[in-house]
């Protein structure tokens, strides 16, 4: 709590300097978010794109940076060194975080499985939207979570420019966070706003009986289900994961507190506030582990703040999208129109 | 006389904040409230009166109210109870205004910053 003001200060500068400067919020220039798209082959234009927003391939960056910022909070709290902080991460963050990221082995294979598996799924409906893959933007919902709004605007019509200029009509959602953005948020800024957003579980429900006919039957297996605050209470999905995981065939248990009452995760603070992050996190993955030793989320955002705790409570955490691409037998290093 | 952006910000907040009945059913599923072991003003009852008295004059922001503040996890479970509890405020995002205006004077580089 000491020094707050300050610290908050410098993170909000540095949010919106990043965005600025590089449209990203980590402000890494390099093109991060589309390796786990290679060897797909997906179409770069069309009027349906799938967007990824960078969340699910931030998740290792994420985590490096939240390491930097809470070892390095003492210093972001004093003037003088929080400029030079700040001055450092403008020459050399961007190295750094990329090659700490470089660790993340497990976290960055959970979220290329989930993206494959959504994709594979999509597929599955007969949907094979467009990924822009370099020109993908970042949906700013972090400007919108802090309060930014000044600088909302000018975000919101940069990405919507973006999507315009590829004739997007249709954006289909892979996070709940940037789904939420581009369909309740946008609208508040763009004049006759024209862009139809879903979210993939909302496809995959409306699908009908092709996805379970494209799932491989597997072993039966139970999944305690840990709902996101948006996806449920923002948006309205709730019903639409059960009925794609039944499709599936898995068996899914409901904790204490779930659908539009689920408890959060922790994530949205954790950018400043590792301490108060983890004891929520902590009893929230204390609550569904109970239940069930595997737990499903649907959100990137839950998947980090919940996956750290798989080895100390000998847990598994999975992504949805994850559990498409194991229940489509499809390999995440192959096309996915090669299954295995 | 024409009211800025950032004075009707601050009527809408005032005018929402003082339709809150203070029945406090927001606060016991405030997961930041239970992790911090039952302090109040980080609880979303809580947070709105700081942003009143802020916006009132009787409190000045310091590190304990932006921690408040910028603790809130914008999970919207406040909103849940609040409607049905029948009062129906939208506390979250009344919160999320809140930190938007403070935002406003925290961020560098801005002529009204106050750090």
């Amino acid at each position: 709590m000491k020094r707050s003001k300050r610290f908050v200060s410098e993170l909000l500068s540095n949010l919106r300097d990043n965005i600025q400067r590089t449209g990203d919020p980590l402000g890494i220039k390099s093109v991060y978010w589309t390796r786990w798209a290679k060897g797909l082959n997906l179409p770069r234009e069309g009027e349906t794109v799938l967007l990824t927003a960078r969340m699910y391939q931030m998740l290792p960056y994420i985590m490096q940076v939240t390491k930097l910022i809470s070892s390095a909070k003492p210093l972001l709290s004093r003037g003088g060194f929080g400029a030079m902080v700040n001055m450092g991460n403008r020459l050399m963050g961007d190295k750094i975080i990329r090659l700490r990221a470089l660790g993340a082995q497990s976290l960055r294979s959970k979220s290329k499985s989930a993206l494959r598996g959504i994709v594979s799924a999509l597929a599955a409906v007969d949907q094979r939207p467009a990924y822009l893959y370099e020109d993908e933007p970042y949906s700013g919902v972090l400007l919108y979570d802090l309060g930014l709004d000044e600088y909302i605007e000018s975000h919101i019509s940069k990405v919507y420019g973006v999507l315009k200029s590829h004739n997007v009509r249709k954006v289909i959602g892979v996070d709940p966070h940037t789904t939420f953005m581009l369909k309740e948020v946008y609208p508040r800024y763009i004049d006759n706003y024209d862009i139809e957003v879903k979210h993939y579980l909302e496809i995959l429900s409306e699908g009908g009986e092709a996805l379970k006919k494209s799932c491989k039957k597997g072993p039966e297996k139970e999944f305690v289900i840990h709902d996101s605050c948006y996806m449920t209470r923002s948006l309205g999905i709730i019903d639409q994961l059960r009925m794609v995981t039944e499709s599936l065939g898995i068996t899914l248990l409901e904790p204490e507190n779930t659908k539009s009452d689920t408890a959060c995760c922790g994530g949205p603070i954790e950018y400043a506030f590792r301490d108060l992050t983890e004891k929520v996190s902590r009893t929230r993955i204390q609550e569904l582990s109970s239940i069930c030793k595997n737990v499903v989320v649907v959100c990137p955002i839950c998947l980090i703040n919940l996956s750290k705790y798989e080895q100390e409570m000998g847990i598994n955490v999975c992504d949805m999208g994850e559990l498409l691409l194991g229940a489509l037998q499809v390999s995440p290093g192959n096309g996915l129109d090669r299954p295995i | 006389m024409d009211l800025t952006d950032d004075e009707m910000t601050k009527n809408t907040l005032l005018k929402e904040i003082g339709k809150c009945r203070a029945c406090r059913f927001c606060v016991d599923v405030c997961p930041a409230y239970q992790a911090t072991e039952w302090v109040e003003s980080m609880a979303p009852y809580g947070r709105l009166q700081i942003i009143k008295y802020l916006l009132n004059g009787t409190l000045d922001e310091d590190d304990p109210l932006v921690y408040s503040l910028y603790t809130c996890l914008q999970c919207g479970r406040c909103d849940l109870l609040c409607k049905a509890k029948g009062q129906d405020l939208e506390v979250s995002n009344l919160i999320r205004m809140g930190k938007c205006l403070l935002s406003q004077g925290l961020v560098k580089g801005k002529k009204n910053e106050k750090v």
